[in-house]
């Protein structure tokens, strides 16, 4: 399957995968210099940390092999693709229980902040084809995608 | 769930406020520094370009070059530039309004309160002849007319103003400047698209814009200021949260142009407008200090003692004095007048008034101080803040902090009244120093900022740390309003000093941390450095001393330190300022400036280690100096 | 092989879909009394009336024909013979296996108070035939008595609210939500739900129900004597494994199933997961153990390790929370970590280092990093409430060659 690889160390910590994600993820469509950054709609799926010592990790959705949110999910709303091994997230399913939340192990997943409706997940930008927004907007070449063993 | 805004406020040296503000219900910039935390690694590098429409262009290995062709080198100094000029234009600013207030103020015949400091420029000025008024004037315009020189025309008071060897330098250098205006034009002129891309050539245009700055914009507008104002004189003098008094009309009094409140601070002692006051059913007045501004007034409180409560804290302490409820309007003329300020002013229904359209907020009232019409100025403003209190007083809850700051902090220092404390001479202080009672002098001024360990907690822990090494410190800006919020203002901070600064401190009756007040009085540390070296015959790079702006916050901090490092003199700082991008810059800076004018940049965020490093400096002067 | 699973719930379905995904070639069988797969934790959003039955189903419509599962619903089976690996149904019909899992859940328990048991008009809320059945007895204006504030109770208080009912909460401890929350948690949820109209008596225990003369309840009544009347009465006061069928066999020699590591019964080739296995009471744990169970079905060797069941999340009024372990006993030596601000009050339970339970309420974003280091035990780098600043990055390992992540502790 193809995975978002991550070197943290190359992490400058623009957020310009943050704000490429928040971009393709927004209702409105457009690019980049129209994104409502105050938006609370626009919500980035990964999420750059920064440490004491002043490095950066990047935390994004690994759609695990093993993925403990489906494991959790209860009521459907999350799948693991077996063909792409995408972990998938229909919202319309979702009854926003958050039991995913809280079983993701590393973390990445949230509630929405607007609405507490829905679940901020990965879809590896599946739906606008190609690349994943955020490694194509990454400036460092800290995360890329590579076919690995699923 | 309780009404806290958040839990996550940065952390403070002074823990009564930290705690103070982590309790509030409203947004302060301590609870926005969690929230900015992860910072882009190009910003902080200085390594984003955008002065073009090809850009944002940012340096990383697979492009190690902006799509013009400006290297990681260049675009660094282009940004450190533009942030030197514009440092540079807000003090040039200040001390051209202070000219020109000082020469209103002669022409009209006003108080001068400081006939010692206009002779004593007089002197310095070649000015001979005429009444006070005349000399005063004489004195404003000689300022005024070097600052509206052209680029290509030096300025004549520097010369006058400098130390010999110094100026010597300057000139060697290449690197006097010619009108002060026209230099920040140049600047900014020379770091736009696709002109100036030598490194160097623009790094000595830094240290030509920290030359202007610091002896016209610092310097000067202390000298023109103690004219008008009258001259510091040491007292003790209450600080922090404390010192609002809710029984009277607070004032809460920002910025850094003292001298634009004179109409206004003589007018509130005026019978017709106290009778307003108690009117209104307040016991009277009074100017709240925060910011520079009010470090100003602190420092002449002799002045003014009846109309000025003190000195309540440094701009990130403006948010919690507003948040006490007991400041019924703020009146502002220039910078640390945060934006996040607007949405409190309006919860709390406290009433803005700007003086200068340079920092006009959003939601306040502009009434541009106009010497001709100050009175009427002064007479509309006095009326919307009785208007303010009246409508607000009893409906806004108070949440006042009585028991903090101290009641004893030491103020009014400057390069004339240390001397005179001094008896006269720079020789009791010498002495002190070539004994190793005092093993040297560190200046600990500037900003503070929010990200240096959080709230003045580099500057105090830094500070504590040289005072242990039997250093003093001398402090100018809102460093010194974090350091005398914590105490070490105080003649008992002595026991935080080491056991020979410690004896001279007790003995003499002094703090181990002297308040020189705002940040322009930075001019005036540099005055005692130049005052030291002449007395002891050595240059200013000679002396055992530094200086560090540990929490160093904006553009002006950059020029000043442009100017101490013109001086000569090692200038530490907590933060990088946006230049680690390049080497060669990082490289100027820290290691070659030696060379060029014997000042160094430091950057080191641990206050230990910073310490460590300050001490071996004035160590290895010492024993250069053979003491 | 067959493979014969009773229970068409999470752990069912989720072992019946491992166990395609292992055995191609397999039989497999489903029989559950449930006629359409539903989430027992979303019946609120069927009662409710904002989904249809079809739209609480947690599986695709497609389930069964993709996975080649034969499902016989409607359908009760009344006893196994453990010799003969047969099931027997209640129409009589008899299904063989080679593999059997007991997946039936659990049911809801009616505590003896006089009045309650048999009453026609008291209901549970368990299954899909439970809320259709409050679904037709509710009208507008309809006075409810819930018994029990758990997830349970205030599911269906809060789905009756949305029909405009509002309903009386009765609940013995002193809080709401009581296992999961503490007072102050606990307090933030009352309001909400008091603002929308629903009350409560708490400390308060149902001494009787006032039955009429068709065994309808009209009142309860409480131990302080006071007079709940009601329509009907929705029971939410614990539930207990549904495993009255396997009475008497070699499965159940007492009164609980017990299953080894494996998920095995006592008896072999017969299996149990889920609530019906009595190890854990959460949706999450019993996916994970229909997955354990269907692997060790099909001849794999798996362990179930994740006995953590002191877990859950709550979002009523879009007000969310995330609470593990438990908040409310801190051990003699424990520190207790709070905060609090307009938005948020987080909690957490510290021992010689290690968490041992948090609650947050408010944004739990990023909170699985806390189920993780409680599970593991593992030694938090700061204590304080900065450890409610914590997130994956101060434990940030990589793993290279399969892009996954991996705890550095």
């Amino acid at each position: 399957m193809k995975k978002i690889m991550i070197d943290a160390d190359k992490c400058d910590g623009c957020l310009n995968c943050t704000l490429a994600c928040m971009n393709a993820h927004r209702a409105d469509g457009g690019d980049i210099c129209s994104l409502r950054l105050t938006d609370l709609q626009n919500e980035s799926r990964n999420v750059i940390h920064i440490l004491p010592d002043g490095s950066y990790r990047p935390v994004f959705c690994r759609h695990c092999a093993e993925p403990e949110c489906v494991n959790s999910c209860m009521s459907g709303a999350l799948h693991k693709n077996p063909e792409t091994g995408i972990v998938e997230y229909d919202e319309k399913k979702c009854a926003a229980c958050y039991m995913c939340v809280m079983n993701c192990p590393f973390g990445v997943l949230k509630p929405d902040d607007q609405s507490r409706t829905k679940v901020i997940k990965c879809d590896f930008c599946k739906e606008l084809g190609g690349e994943p927004s955020c490694v194509k907007a990454c400036p460092k070449q800290a995360i890329w995608v590579e076919e690995v063993q699923a | 769930m309780n009404n806290c805004f958040s839990c996550t406020t940065c952390k403070s040296a002074d823990k009564p406020l930290e705690g103070y503000i982590a309790g509030l219900s409203m947004e302060t910039s301590h609870h926005r520094v969690e929230g900015q935390s992860v910072k882009c690694g190009f910003g902080l590098q200085g390594v984003c370009c955008r002065l073009c429409s090809n850009g944002p262009c940012r340096i990383t290995p697979k492009a190690p070059k902006g799509i013009c062709g400006a290297t990681a080198d260049v675009i660094v100094t282009r940004n450190f530039l533009r942030a030197v000029a514009a440092g540079s234009g807000c003090y040039i600013h200040v001390v051209e309004n202070t000219a020109k207030n000082l020469k209103n103020t002669a022409r009209a015949k006003g108080e001068i309160k400081g006939v010692n400091a206009l002779d004593h420029l007089c002197e310095l000025f070649g000015i001979i002849g005429g009444d006070v008024h005349e000399r005063a004037e004489a004195v404003a315009q000689a300022v005024l007319d070097d600052l509206y020189r052209p680029d290509d025309e030096k300025m004549r008071l520097l010369e006058k103003l400098s130390y010999a060897p110094r100026f010597q330098k300057w000139k060697t250098l290449g690197i006097l400047p010619g009108g002060a205006k026209s230099e920040v034009f140049a600047g900014v002129v020379k770091c736009s698209t696709n002109l100036n891309s030598d490194p160097v050539d623009m790094l000595m245009h830094c240290l030509k814009l920290g030359i202007s700055t610091g002896v016209y914009g610092l310097m000067l507008t202390n000298l023109l200021n103690d004219v008008m104002l009258g001259e510091p004189e040491i007292m003790e003098a209450p600080v922090g949260l404390g010192v609002i008094d809710p029984d009277y009309i607070n004032i809460m009094i920002t910025g850094h142009q003292h001298s634009m409140f004179v109409s206004l601070q003589e007018r509130l002692r005026d019978e017709d407008v106290q009778a307003l006051a108690k009117k209104a059913g307040a016991k009277g007045f009074k100017l709240v200090g925060c910011t520079c501004v009010g470090q100003d007034l602190q420092l002449r409180g002799v002045h003014y003692a009846d109309i000025f409560s003190g000195h309540a804290g440094n701009n990130y302490t403006s948010e919690a004095v507003l948040a006490t409820g007991a400041i019924d309007a703020v009146l502002s003329e220039f910078n640390c007048t945060l934006p996040g300020i607007e949405p409190i002013c309006d919860e709390l229904q406290i009433k803005q008034i700007c003086l200068d359209d340079v920092a006009k907020k959003a939601n306040a009232e502009l009434k541009p101080f106009v010497y001709e019409d100050r009175e009427n100025i002064c007479n509309e403003i006095i009326e919307e803040i009785v208007k303010s209190y009246t409508a607000r007083r009893g409906k806004v809850e108070l949440n006042l902090m009585e028991e903090h700051g101290n009641r004893h902090t030491v103020t009014g220092v400057s390069e004339g009244s240390l001397k005179k404390f001094l008896g006269g001479s720079w020789k009791p202080l010498i002495d002190l120093i070539v004994s190793g009672d005092i093993k040297g002098i560190a200046g600990v001024v500037g900003c503070s900022n929010l990200t240096a360990g959080g709230h003045d907690v580099l500057t105090v822990e830094l500070t504590k740390e040289l005072i242990a090494k039997d250093i003093l410190v001398l402090s100018a800006g809102c460093s010194s309003g974090g350091l005398e919020n914590c105490g070490l203002m105080t003649p008992g901070a002595a026991k935080l000093a080491g056991p020979k600064l410690r004896a001279v401190c007790e003995k003499l009756g002094i703090p181990p941390v002297l308040n020189f007040g705002p940040c322009l009085a930075i001019g005036r540390l540099e005055m005692v450095a130049t005052e030291l070296a002449e007395a002891i015959g050595v240059d200013i790079p000679q002396l055992p001393l530094v200086l560090s702006a540990a929490q160093w916050l904006e553009e002006q901090a950059l020029a000043d330190g442009a100017f101490g490092l013109a001086l000569g003199l090692p200038l530490h700082l907590g933060l990088p300022p946006f230049i680690t991008g390049s080497e060669l810059v990082t490289k100027v800076l820290t290691e070659d400036m030696k060379e060029l004018t014997g000042g160094q940049v430091i950057i080191n965020s641990d206050a230990k280690a910073s310490a460590g490093i300050l001490d071996g400096i004035i160590e290895q002067k010492r024993a250069e100096l053979k003491i | 092989m067959r493979h014969l699973i009773i229970g068409a719930s999470a752990a069912g379905l989720t072992a019946a879909k491992t166990i395609r995904s292992i055995d191609r070639d397999c039989e497999i069988t489903v029989v559950s009394k449930d006629d359409k797969v539903h989430s027992r934790c979303m019946l609120h959003k069927y009662l409710s009336g904002e989904r249809t039955a079809e739209g609480i189903s947690f599986v695709p419509e497609d389930f069964f024909q993709e996975n080649r599962i034969e499902w016989i619903s409607g359908a009760e089976v009344q006893t196994v013979n453990a010799v003969g690996k047969t099931a027997a149904l209640a129409d009589g019909r008899t299904l063989s296996f080679d593999r059997l899992l007991i997946a039936t859940g659990a049911q809801y328990v009616v505590p003896p108070v006089p009045g309650l048991r048999g009453a026609a008009n008291l209901y549970g809320f368990r299954d899909l035939s439970d809320a259709e059945a409050i679904d037709r007895a509710s009208q507008p204006g309809s006075r409810v008595v819930i018994i029990g504030s758990g997830l349970v109770g205030m599911d269906a208080a809060y789905a009756l609210l949305d029909r405009g009912i509002l309903p009386v909460v009765v609940e013995m401890a002193e809080r709401i939500l009581p296992l999961q929350l503490d007072d102050n948690a606990a307090s933030a949820y009352q309001e909400r739900f008091e603002r929308a109209g629903c009350s409560f008596r708490l400390n308060a225990k149902a001494a009787s129900a006032e039955v009429d003369e068709n065994a309808n309840i009209t009142a309860i009544v409480l131990d302080d004597g006071e007079r709940l009347p009601c329509d009907y009465v929705i029971i939410a006061a614990g539930v207990k494994p549904a495993v009255g069928f396997l009475d008497g066999t070699p499965v159940k020699p007492d009164l609980l199933i017990r299953v080894d590591d494996h998920l095995r019964t006592p008896v072999e080739d017969i299996y149990a997961a889920g609530d019906a296995a009595g190890l854990s009471g959460i949706w999450p744990n019993a996916m994970k153990q229909g997955i354990t169970a269907a692997r060790n079905m099909c001849g794999e060797d798996e362990c179930y390790t994740d006995l953590y069941a002191m877990k859950n999340t709550i979002n009523f009024f879009g007000l969310t929370a995330l609470c593990i372990g438990n908040i409310n006993v801190p051990g003699p030596n424990a520190d207790v970590y709070i905060e609090e601000d307009h938005l948020n009050y987080r909690k957490a339970v510290v021992e010689d280092g290690v968490l041992k339970s948090i609650l947050l309420q408010g944004d739990i974003s990023g909170g699985g990093i806390y189920q993780y280091l409680i599970k593991n035990r593992i030694r938090l780098p700061y204590t304080g409430s900065e450890l409610f600043r914590l997130s994956f990055a101060e434990f940030y390992g990589f793993d290279e060659t399969s892009g996954k992540y991996v705890w550095q502790v």
